[in-house]
C-alpha cells in the first residue's frame, strides 16, 4: 500500500516538473532575483560591483522627488485603469448582450468586426490613433471641425487632452476582449432559466438583473481581474500615443517610470523597487476584488 | 488508462522536454549540424542598409565559407539594453553596431573590448579620425559611416535655390507658405520638421551659440544660446507661420513627401527614401543665423563597430576580419552611392563620386560645420532633461527663458540619479 503511495507521488512529480521547471525560470527565479535587485544599488556605476544596501530604492521610490511626481504618476495610472475597465466592461457586456439577441442576423460578421480592434497589433494601433489626433491634419479634428462644427482639439500638445487621447484609444483596443468572454458566457447560461422567468411574467430588467450578471459574474471577475493588472502595466499605448511621455513628461504611468529608469538612466536598482510597489498594489487589488465579488462563489448553489 | 500507461506517457513527455532543451542548448553552443564558425552582428539600421549589409555579408561568406554571419536588426533602445543584458550575461553578438553614443554605457559597464590593439596603426590611418571612436584613452569603436546628421531637404519643384542664411529662410518659407484652395486652412507650409525630440533642436540652439555640455560633461544647457534658439523656433511657428503648428517626424515626413511643406530639417537616413518617393530633392548646409554670425551645427556621429568583451579568440580574429572587410573601400564605396552616406575611408572621401555629388558634397559641408555627439553617458540625462520644457516651450505652457532653467535642473538631477 506504502509502495503504492509513494509510486503516485512519484507519477504526480513526474508530471508536474516539466511545468515547474519552466515556470522556474520564467517566473520565480527572475521574481525572486527582481526582489534581490530591489535591495541593491546597481545602476551604471555599478554594475559589476553591486551590493545589497537595504531598502534605500524603496525609500527613495516613495520620497524622492521627481518629475512628474511619483503620487501624482500613481493618481493618473489609477484614474487610467478605472476609466478604461469601466469602459471596456460596460461597451463589452453592452455589445455581448446585443450580439447574443436571437434576432440579429450576420452575428459573424458583426462579431469579426467587433473583434478587429483586437486582432490589429498594438504598434499600428496606437501609431495610426496618433496620427488621428494630429491637429491639423488628424481626422478627429477634421471630423469635429466639418460635420459638427467645433473647433479643432490639440490633442497632443496639452496634458488632459493627451490623456483623454491615450484613454480613448485604449478604450478602443479593450473593449473586444470584454466583449467576446462576456458573449461566452452568455451562451452558457442555460436557456431554461430565461423561459422560466418569461413564464413568471419577468420583465427584460429583471431577467438581466437576476439571470444574466449573477451568471455571467464567475466568468466576468477573472477577466476584469485580468483587465485590471494589463491595462495597470500598459506600457505600448501610453508610449506610442503619447511618444513616451509628451507633452513634457505628462502622460506617464507607473510602468513607464520603471521602463525609463531601467533602460533610459540605468538604474536597475531603483527600477526593479518600484516593479515591486506595482506588484504589490496589483496583488492587494487582486486579493480584495476577488474576495469582495466572491468570484469563487458557486452561482448555481 | 491505467497508472502504469500514465507513468509511461510522463515519462516521454519528460524525455522530449528534456531533448528539446538539449537540442536548443547545444545549437546555441554552436555545436549543431552547421560546423561553421558563427557571427553575429546586432545593429539598428534600416531596410535599405540592411540589404546592402546582406549583400556584403554574402560577400564575405563566399570568401570565406568556413564562416557563417547573420545580421540581427533591433531597434535602437532594444538593441542597447538587450546588448547590455546579454553580454552581462557572458552572451550577446560577436560585434554590436550603432552610433558612437553607445560607447560610454558600454565602456563604463565593460562589455565591449578597445580595439587600438588589435587592429594595426596603418590600417587605422586609412580612416576619417572623426570615425574612430575613443573614449577614456581606448579606441572602442570603427565607424564606416560619418554623419547621422540634420541638413536642410529642400524640393527642388518648389525651392529652386536653397536658403543660405535664417532671413532668406523666412522669405522664401513665406513665399511658400499658402492656402491652395481658399477654405482658410493652410495647405503648404514653408519649411517643417520633428518638433517633439530636442535632437532636431540642436541646430537652432548652436546657432544661437549655445550647446549641451562643457569638457568636463557639465550640462550647459540654461544659457543664451537655447534661450534665443527657443524664441527663434517660437518665432518661425507664431509670427511668421512657416512651420506647421504641431509635427512629430511622421508628420513632417509626410508634409515633405506629399508636397505640401518645401524644406524639412531631416538627416542623412532619409534622403535615399525621398528621391525612392519621386521627389526631386537637394540637400543643403543649415543656414547661417545672421544675427549672431554662427552656422546652424548639427550633431554629427560616426556608426560603426564594437566588439563584444565575451567573444571568444577563435572568433575574434574573424569578428576583426569581417569588420576589415566591412570597412574596405569598395563596401564604403557600395553605400555611399546607393544610400549617400558619408563614407569614412579617406580614399572613398576623396573619389570623384563622393567630391562630384550634390547630395554628398553638401552632406560633407554640413559634417564639416557639425559638432561631434558625445559619448558619454550623461548624454541620456540631458536629451530627457531638455524634452519637457522644449515640448512645453511650443505648446505656449512655459517661456523659453524658463525652459532653459528648467533643462539645467532637471539634467543635474537626472546625472546625479545616474551616477550615485
Amino acid at each position: 500500500m506504502q509502495s503504492q503511495t509513494l509510486r503516485h507521488r512519484i507519477y504526480l512529480f513526474i508530471l508536474v516538473a516539466p511545468a515547474f521547471v519552466v515556470l522556474f525560470g520564467v517566473v520565480i527565479y527572475p521574481f525572486f532575483y527582481n526582489i534581490v535587485l530591489s535591495l541593491s544599488n546597481m545602476n551604471l556605476r555599478h554594475i559589476r560591483d553591486w551590493r545589497i544596501i537595504g531598502f534605500g530604492q524603496y525609500i527613495k521610490v516613495f520620497t524622492e522627488p521627481s518629475q512628474p511626481d511619483f503620487y501624482v504618476v500613481f493618481l493618473k495610472t489609477v484614474i487610467w485603469t478605472v476609466v478604461n475597465l469601466f469602459f471596456h466592461v460596460v461597451l463589452g457586456v453592452f455589445l455581448a448582450l446585443v450580439l447574443n439577441q436571437k434576432e440579429i442576423r450576420g452575428k459573424a460578421i458583426f462579431r469579426a468586426i467587433l473583434v478587429l480592434p483586437w486582432a490589429v497589433p498594438q504598434l499600428i494601433v496606437a501609431l495610426t490613433w496618433r496620427g488621428m489626433f494630429n491637429y491639423e491634419y488628424g481626422s478627429i479634428n477634421l471630423m469635429l471641425t466639418q460635420w459638427f462644427n467645433i473647433p479643432g482639439v490639440q490633442w497632443l500638445r496639452h496634458p488632459l487632452e493627451a490623456f483623454i487621447a491615450v484613454i480613448i484609444t485604449n478604450v478602443w483596443l479593450g473593449f473586444p476582449f470584454m466583449m467576446v468572454i462576456a458573449l461566452g458566457a452568455l451562451q452558457s447560461i442555460p436557456h431554461d432559466l430565461y423561459e422560466a422567468s418569461d413564464i413568471d411574467g419577468a420583465s427584460w430588467y429583471h431577467k438581466l438583473r437576476h439571470i444574466t450578471l449573477p451568471l455571467i459574474r464567475p466568468v466576468m471577475v477573472p477577466a476584469i481581474t485580468l483587465g485590471t493588472i494589463w491595462t495597470f502595466n500598459n506600457l505600448n499605448i501610453v508610449w506610442l500615443v503619447s511618444n513616451a511621455g509628451e507633452p513634457s513628461d505628462q502622460t506617464h504611468l507607473l510602468v513607464s517610470f520603471v521602463y525609463k529608469a531601467a533602460f533610459n538612466f540605468y538604474r536597475y536598482g531603483y527600477g526593479a523597487a518600484l516593479s515591486m510597489v506595482i506588484f504589490f498594489i496589483l496583488l492587494v487589488f487582486s486579493l480584495t476584488f476577488m474576495r469582495k465579488s466572491k468570484a469563487t462563489q458557486n452561482v448555481y448553489s | 488508462m491505467n497508472a502504469r500507461t500514465a507513468l509511461r506517457i510522463a515519462v516521454a513527455f519528460l524525455s522530449v522536454t528534456l531533448a528539446v532543451v538539449a537540442v536548443t542548448t547545444l545549437d546555441s553552443c554552436g555545436t549543431g549540424r552547421d560546423h561553421r564558425v558563427r557571427l553575429t552582428i546586432w545593429h539598428q539600421d534600416r531596410i535599405d542598409i540592411r540589404v546592402i549589409l546582406q549583400r556584403q555579408l554574402d560577400r564575405f561568406m563566399q570568401l570565406h565559407p568556413e564562416v557563417r554571419v547573420e545580421q540581427l536588426f533591433k531597434e535602437t533602445e532594444e538593441l542597447r539594453s538587450g546588448f547590455i543584458i546579454a553580454a552581462l550575461a557572458g552572451q550577446g553578438p560577436e560585434i554590436v553596431y550603432g552610433p558612437a553614443d553607445q560607447v560610454g554605457p558600454f565602456e563604463i559597464m565593460k562589455i565591449i573590448l578597445p580595439l587600438e590593439e588589435v587592429f594595426p596603426k596603418d590600417w587605422l590611418a586609412q580612416f576619417d579620425p572623426r570615425g574612430l571612436t575613443w573614449y577614456k584613452g581606448h579606441l572602442y569603436q570603427v565607424a564606416d559611416k560619418l554623419g547621422n546628421h540634420l541638413t536642410l531637404v529642400y524640393n527642388k519643384k518648389l525651392v529652386p535655390v536653397p536658403p543660405r542664411t535664417d532671413e532668406e529662410l523666412i522669405r522664401i518659407g513665406k513665399t511658400l507658405t499658402a492656402d491652395l484652395n481658399g477654405d482658410g486652412k493652410t495647405d503648404r507650409y514653408g519649411l517643417t520638421w520633428n518638433y517633439t525630440e530636442p535632437f532636431f533642436f540642436i541646430p537652432f540652439m548652436t546657432g544661437f551659440g549655445g550647446w549641451i555640455m562643457d569638457d568636463a560633461g557639465n550640462p550647459t544647457l540654461n544659457s543664451r544660446g537655447t534661450v534665443d534658439g527657443l524664441k527663434f523656433i517660437k518665432r518661425l511657428r507664431d509670427e511668421e507661420k512657416i512651420i506647421p503648428n504641431e509635427a512629430d517626424y511622421n508628420v513632417a515626413d509626410i508634409l515633405f513627401k506629399d508636397g505640401n511643406a518645401g524644406m524639412i530639417v531631416n538627416g542623412d537616413w532619409s534622403w535615399a527614401g525621398y528621391q525612392k518617393a519621386g521627389l526631386d530633392i537637394g540637400v543643403a548646409p543649415l543656414p547661417l543665423i545672421t544675427s549672431t554670425g554662427l552656422w546652424c551645427a548639427p550633431m554629427v556621429s560616426p556608426k560603426g563597430f564594437s566588439l563584444n568583451a565575451n567573444i571568444s579568440e577563435e572568433k575574434k580574429a574573424w569578428a576583426l576580419e569581417l569588420i576589415r572587410f566591412l570597412m574596405s573601400a569598395e563596401n564604403q564605396m557600395e553605400s555611399a552611392r546607393e544610400l549617400y552616406t558619408m563614407p569614412t575611408h579617406m580614399q572613398v572621401q576623396q573619389s570623384d563620386f563622393v567630391q562630384q555629388n550634390d547630395i554628398l558634397r553638401n552632406s560633407r559641408i554640413q559634417i564639416d560645420r557639425g559638432r561631434s555627439l558625445p559619448v558619454v553617458p550623461e548624454l541620456r540625462a540631458i536629451w530627457d532633461a531638455m524634452r519637457p520644457s522644449y515640448q512645453a516651450v511650443l505648446a505656449g505652457t512655459m517661456t523659453p527663458e524658463r525652459a532653459a532653467e528648467e533643462m539645467q535642473l532637471l539634467a543635474l538631477r537626472r546625472i546625479k540619479e545616474m551616477n550615485e
